[in-house]
Order: C-alpha cells, then sequence, then structure tokens
C-alpha cells in the first residue's frame, strides 16, 4: 500500500509476508496515492431533493430527451395555445390594483408595468419550458402565474381591461374567473404531460418500455384532456354560483329570507364562495366515507 | 394513493383558498377550487378511489385485493430452468384481466439487477380490455453465475393524468439457476500417480498397487522386499509380504476458495468468478475422463461434494458452484484438516484460489505435500483484476505484487504447481504453466 511518504514499512506490522498478501478489501480505501476511496468502491445513493420530490421527478432531467414524437409535439402546441389565452386572462383578471407592487410603489402605471412584465414573464419562461421541456422554466412560469394573482381584492372581482363589458354581468365576471381558474391548471397538466409523456416516447424508443395499444391509452388521455376542464369548470361554477343557488333554494320556504340573502355582502363577496366550496366538499367527502367510489368500482368491474 | 403531483396541486390548492379567504381574493379561491374538483374527480373515477376513500396508506392496506387490480392475475414461464452464464432465458409473461372493464395498466416484472434485457421489454404500459389477456415476452441475458428468481410482478393503475395511482405485487415467482460458464479443456496435465485400471468411483475390494493394508500372503519371486512383512516372517518362519487393496480410479480433489476476500474486484471479474469457472471445465473434463471428482468450497463453512463420477454429478458440482457465495475467512488449514483422513494418497488436488489474507496457506499446502498429494493451485490474482479496474495505483501494486510473488516462490519450494493466474489468460495455458509445460 502506498501512502504519501511511500513508506510501505507498516505493510508489515505483525504479518508474516511469507504467509499471505495483506487483504485487499482492507487495502481497497487507502490503497492510492492520495489514500482517498476509489470512487466506485462506494455506491451512489440518490435521494430526490425537495424540489423534485414536489415536481415528481428531477429538476434539472438526467434522462436526455430524444426529439419530440408526434404526441409530444401536439401537447406542446396545446401548450402554446393554452399559454396565449392564459396570459391574456390573467392580464384582465388580474389589475395592478391591490399587488405588492401598487402598495409598495402607490404609481399605477409602475405597477401596471411590473404587473405586465411578470405576467409576459410567466408566458415567455413557460413557453421556453416546454420548448426545451425544461423543468426549471416550467417551475418559474407556475410561480410567476400564481405571483401575479397574489393580490388584495375587494371581494368583487374586477378586470383591467373590459372591452366587452363583462363587468356588467356577474354571471359572465364569473365565467371569466372560471375559464381563467380552469386555463390555469391545464397549463399546469399540459406541460406536465409534455415532460411525461416525452420522458415516455424516451423510454420507448431506447426500449426501456414498451407500450400496447398505444393509441388507446393516448386517446384515454386526450378524452380526459376535454372532459376533466368541463367538469371541474362546471363544478367550480357551482361553487361559485352559490349566492345564486342557496336564495333560489331558500326561497322556496321564504321569499324575504331568499331575497334579504342574496342582497347579503358576505353571500356574494369571498366568503360566500368559500361557503359554496364547504358545502360541495362536505357532499363529496360524505361520498369517500361511506366508500361510494369503492361500491361503484366494484359494481362496475363485476358487472355482466 | 396519491402521487406527489397530487399532494403538491393538493398543497397549493389548501395554500390557495386560506391564502383567498385571507387575501379576499375570489380568483385565488377559484383557481383552489378547480384544482380540488381535478383531484375528486381523478381520485372517484380513476380506479383507485378505494385507497383515496378509505384514508388509508398503502402501506397500511393490508387488502391486497384491491377493487381496480383484484382481478388482475399473471402468470410466468421461462424457457429455460438452467443455463450457463452468458446464455439468454425466454420469459413470457401472460396478464390477465377478469373484470367487466378495461384498464390501463402499468406491468414491470422485477428481474435481478446483474441482468440485462436482450430482447423485448420487462416494463410494459398496455391497455388490457375487459375480460382479456396478452402475452408479454422478452429475454434476459444472464451474465453471472447463481441462484436468480424472477419476480414479483409489479402492476399499477393510475388516472391519465397521474394524480393517483394504485400499486400491487402480484408474488409470481420463478427461479432458475445459472451455471458458470465452462472451457475446453484439452488436457489438464494432471495425472494420478496411483494407476488408474478400473472406473467408477467404488473401492475396488482387491490386492494391488495402493495404500491401505489388504493382506498376508507368501512371497513369491519378483516381489519387492519392502513388501515383506518381517513380523510375519518371525511367527509363521515364512516369508510373507503385504498385499495392498488396490485404490479406485483417480480421485481428484476441487478445493475452491469462496471466503469474502475471493470477490475483491469488480463484479464480473473476480477470483471466486474465475475460480468457480475453472472448478467447472475441470470437473467436466475429469468427469469425462471417467475420474471422480469431488469439490469443496471453503469461506464461512466448509461444504464438500463427495467424490462421484457421471454427468449427475456434473451438475452437482456446477449446482454448488452456482450457489457460491463469497463469506467467511474460514483458513485453508481447517479444510485440509477436514479432508486430509478421507482422501486417497496420491490424488491429485486442485486448489483455486487468490492466497490472500490467509496466514495457514503455507502450512496447509505443505500438509499435502508431506502425504505426497500432487497439489496444483491456480491463483486468480485479484491484484491484476483491482489494478485494472483502477482501484490501484502503481506503486500500491508494485509492493502487492512482489509480495505475492514471494508466497509463491515459498509454495512452489514445497513442489506445489502453483500458476499466479492474470485475467486474460485462458484456463489451459494457466494449468500448462502451473505444470510446468
Amino acid at each position: 500500500m502506498a501512502t504519501k511518504s511511500g513508506d510501505t514499512a507498516h505493510l508489515y506490522d505483525g504479518k508474516t509476508v511469507r504467509s499471505s498478501a495483506p487483504s485487499r478489501k482492507k487495502l481497497a480505501g487507502n490503497a492510492s496515492a492520495t489514500g482517498e476511496i476509489p470512487k466506485d468502491a462506494i455506491p451512489t445513493v440518490e435521494i430526490p431533493t425537495f424540489i423534485e420530490s414536489l415536481l415528481g421527478g428531477p429538476l434539472v432531467p438526467k434522462m436526455k430527451f430524444l426529439p419530440a414524437d408526434k404526441m409530444v409535439q401536439n401537447l406542446q402546441l396545446g401548450c402554446y395555445g393554452v399559454l396565449i389565452a392564459l396570459g391574456v386572462l390573467t392580464y384582465i383578471v388580474t389589475p395592478a390594483v391591490g399587488t405588492i407592487w401598487f402598495a409598495v410603489t402607490g404609481s399605477m402605471t409602475i405597477a401596471t408595468i411590473l404587473q405586465l412584465m411578470i405576467v409576459v414573464s410567466a408566458i415567455g419562461t413557460g413557453f421556453w419550458g416546454t420548448m426545451s421541456r425544461d423543468a426549471r422554466f416550467m417551475l418559474a412560469s407556475y410561480i410567476l402565474f400564481i405571483l401575479s394573482v397574489m393580490r388584495f381584492a375587494s371581494s368583487k372581482v374586477s378586470l383591467s381591461q373590459d372591452l366587452f363589458n363583462f363587468g356588467d354581468s356577474e354571471l359572465l365576471l364569473t365565467i371569466l374567473v372560471v375559464i381563467y381558474a380552469v386555463l390555469l391548471v391545464m397549463y399546469f397538466e399540459l406541460s406536465n404531460g409534455v415532460l411525461r409523456f416525452s420522458m415516455l416516447d424516451t423510454s420507448i424508443r431506447t426500449r426501456e418500455v414498451y407500450v400496447m395499444n398505444v393509441k388507446k391509452i393516448i386517446g384515454k388521455y386526450h378524452r380526459s384532456l376535454v372532459i376533466n376542464p368541463l367538469i371541474a369548470g362546471t363544478l367550480a361554477m357551482l361553487v361559485l354560483s352559490v349566492n345564486t343557488i342557496l336564495p333560489a333554494f331558500i326561497s322556496l320556504f321564504s321569499e324575504q329570507t331568499a331575497l334579504r340573502m342574496s342582497e347579503s355582502v358576505e353571500l356574494i363577496s369571498v366568503y360566500g364562495v368559500a361557503l359554496g366550496t364547504l358545502f360541495v366538499f362536505i357532499v363529496v367527502g360524505a361520498l369517500f366515507a361511506l366508500d361510494l367510489p369503492t361500491h361503484l368500482q366494484s359494481w362496475r368491474e363485476n358487472k355482466d | 394513493m396519491w402521487s406527489r403531483k397530487s399532494a403538491m396541486l393538493g398543497s397549493l390548492a389548501v395554500a390557495m383558498y386560506l391564502l383567498g379567504l385571507t387575501l379576499r381574493n375570489s380568483q385565488l379561491v377559484t383557481i383552489a377550487v378547480v384544482i380540488f374538483v381535478f383531484l375528486t374527480w381523478a381520485a372517484l373515477f380513476g380506479g383507485h378511489a378505494d385507497v383515496s376513500a378509505s384514508g388509508r396508506r398503502a402501506e397500511e392496506w393490508s387488502g391486497e385485493e384491491g377493487v381496480s387490480l383484484s382481478n388482475v392475475s399473471a402468470m410466468r414461464k421461462l424457457s429455460s430452468a438452467r443455463i450457463f452464464e452468458d446464455g439468454d432465458v425466454g420469459v413470457t409473461l401472460r396478464m390477465q384481466n377478469h373484470s367487466a372493464l378495461g384498464k390501463i395498466l402499468e406491468v414491470k416484472d422485477r428481474v435481478p439487477e446483474v441482468m440485462r434485457i436482450k430482447d423485448g421489454a420487462n416494463y410494459i404500459l398496455m391497455e388490457l380490455g375487459p375480460r382479456r389477456e396478452t402475452f408479454i415476452e422478452y429475454t434476459v441475458e444472464c451474465p453471472l453465475r447463481g441462484f436468480y428468481s424472477l419476480g414479483p410482478v409489479a402492476v399499477r393503475v393510475q388516472d391519465p393524468f397521474g394524480l393517483f395511482h394504485k400499486e400491487k405485487e402480484l408474488h409470481v415467482y420463478n427461479d432458475f439457476l445459472v451455471f458458470p460458464k465452462m472451457e475446453d479443456l484439452k488436457d489438464t496435465f494432471v495425472k494420478s500417480r496411483v494407476p488408474k485400471i478400473f472406473t467408477g468411483a467404488v473401492n475396488i475390494r482387491q490386492p494391488g498397487p495402493g495404500s491401505e493394508f489388504y493382506s498376508l500372503r507368501e512371497y513369491f519371486d519378483g516381489d519387492s522386499f519392502r513388501a515383506i512383512n518381517w513380523s510375519a516372517y518371525a511367527r509363521s518362519g515364512k516369508l510373507m509380504v503385504n498385499e495392498r487393496e488396490r485404490d479406485a480410479v483417480s480421485d481428484i480433489i476441487l478445493i475452491v476458495d469462496s471466503r469474502a476476500v475471493s470477490e475483491t474486484g469488480p463484479v464480473s471479474r473476480n477470483a471466486l468468478v474465475y475460480s468457480t469457472r475453472a472448478a467447472a471445465s475441470l470437473a467436466k473434463f475429469f468427469l469425462g475422463r471417467r475420474d471422480s471428482v469431488g469439490l469443496i468450497t471453503y469461506g464461512d463453512e466448509v461444504v464438500s461434494i463427495d467424490r462421484d463420477t457421471g454427468k449427475k454429478q456434473l451438475y452437482v458440482i456446477l449446482t454448488k458452484l452456482a450457489g457460491a457465495m463469497a463469506r467467511g475467512n474460514i483458513p485453508l488449514q481447517v479444510v485440509v484438516n477436514r479432508i486430509l483422513p478421507h482422501i486417497n494418497k496420491g490424488s491429485p488436488i486442485i486448489v483455486l484460489s487468490n492466497l490472500e489474507d490467509d496466514p495457514t496457506i503455507v502450512n496447509a499446502l505443505r500438509d499435502f505435500r508431506a502425504r505426497d498429494f500432487d497439489v496444483t493451485v491456480l491463483s486468480p490474482s485479484s491484484l491484476e483484476f483491482e489494478f485494472d479496474a483502477k482501484r490501484l495505483d502503481r506503486t500500491g501494486y508494485e509492493v502487492l505484487k512482489t509480495e505475492r510473488d514471494v508466497l509463491i516462490s515459498e509454495l512452489r519450494g514445497l513442489g506445489v504447481n502453483i500458476m499466479d493466474w492474470e485475467p486474460d489468460m485462458l484456463l489451459s495455458t494457466a494449468l500448462a504453466g502451473a505444470r510446468g509445460f
């Protein structure tokens, strides 16, 4: 064994050299000139970081994607479309009033410019992340979009641009906000889908994974991309329309109470939305508590 | 079971919801509501709602027969249960869906780490229609000897967005054996000093050249004076000679060092790998020559296979070699002490060891030589393996190599036929070198 000094006398300490060579395993750790443990002697243990755990995969993909196939390209195109629509809607539904930068600068112009810059940055990073299939830019884009919507509001929805007079109709405003929320979630899903399907496609082409009935699997994903937003939008509309639905229900018993309720500030404010959410999710929670999904699944599985 | 993605979305939704109420921001609350609805819908109809509904974590969930996966079954068939190193095993996995619902399944058939998928894939994403079955075929290459097991089959269903999934392991296992690969040998240059005149491992109950006493008989002309039993002559007054029981055929004893130190070096290139391959090749050669061959492996215990002949014995030896694990540190002296009373004098003994970390080697081999055994040592040098793998620097290598050379010279001085077996050397060349050819 060689050490820095080149002295090997210690090798012979307490050993009869002619009997046997020293254990190679013991020497493996310090047999180099520098005495360091060889890299390949230590098993590598990879523990995902917090961010990697959240994203469900590595932030910097270790897998180099192969050029995007048609499915991924379609998803990318869809993502670009959603991103543009989302950018426009974000700018409309998130006026500079109430933002942190408005509170800090006190200037509407500067706040508007900053807000616009954030939205544009969110779109830009989203575009770049989707195009280069890089999770880091996607994450930055998500954060910027969420940042742009973080503002003190006065419970009622206000618009920065109202070219089509949406503000005149409560329903149209609600629809606009729901579409905005659905588009945001769809953007999360589509950009995530770009990564997921790129990984899958690369795995297929490198023969790590074999996919049977690709068309059916992709078809199911495509169907879900249409059905899920529709359902999410409808249910969200239901939740957000609690200030209409509750008075209508109460009017069956008392017209007066229903009228007072529909004019109640609490019910038409964000707390009304919270109340609606509470009602809907109490029902959903009850369904789960009754184990309805299991029964439903069981019935579907076993029917002839 | 929640995926990280759904956990992230769920956390984001809760945070947005609370922040929306605090900031009185209905956009935030709306986004949170939409995310909640997404998650709920996926949990309800993703085929794994039972887990979400029960509120139990997958590891706490004793009911293996989940709704979505209870009707999925798997069966496996192997093309062969015994192969040699570098051989291929064809695997056919049959997946069946007994339910009335079609499923999108991720199936992964677990393959031992050392194996390589040569053809096909063991990881399949498939749409399995209602009451349908499908066959998945793939081939694995087995580069290293050992006992292996394929399985379990991991099956997973998840919703299209990958928000929730449910996993199940179908405990379908198939065992198979990978024998060490063998080299064809023309000659081993190893011959018993006891003449071979009869094939088979049985003791021959008849007089002849041998080591054990058989009977007394009268002296005839030509008998060796050394065979005269002088005590008997004194008693009877006639010249009597000792007759000896004829030894059986050549008994070849293979001793394989499977101590922990024998695995020093890369996984596919170490002393144990070389030793097992050499032992398999030698066993095949000697058994083909109709000798009887015994095997002893020592590591954490001494395992021996008694001498026998024939093809069956070859498979017994190969099986034992396939399962030899690098464990323990029993010295060679223990092995020698244990086997010495049981082997015939003059039998060739072939020791396969890297000669490391055993201070008893010299004494043990001296004991063999003192009893006139023909000892051959083939020593795969783990120094070379480590030096090739760049785990040793030049100086360390030179020092250890010198020590090894000193040891080999000392053993050669005892009359042991020894060869420092370098990694690129063929077994036949190493044997010829050991025997001085």
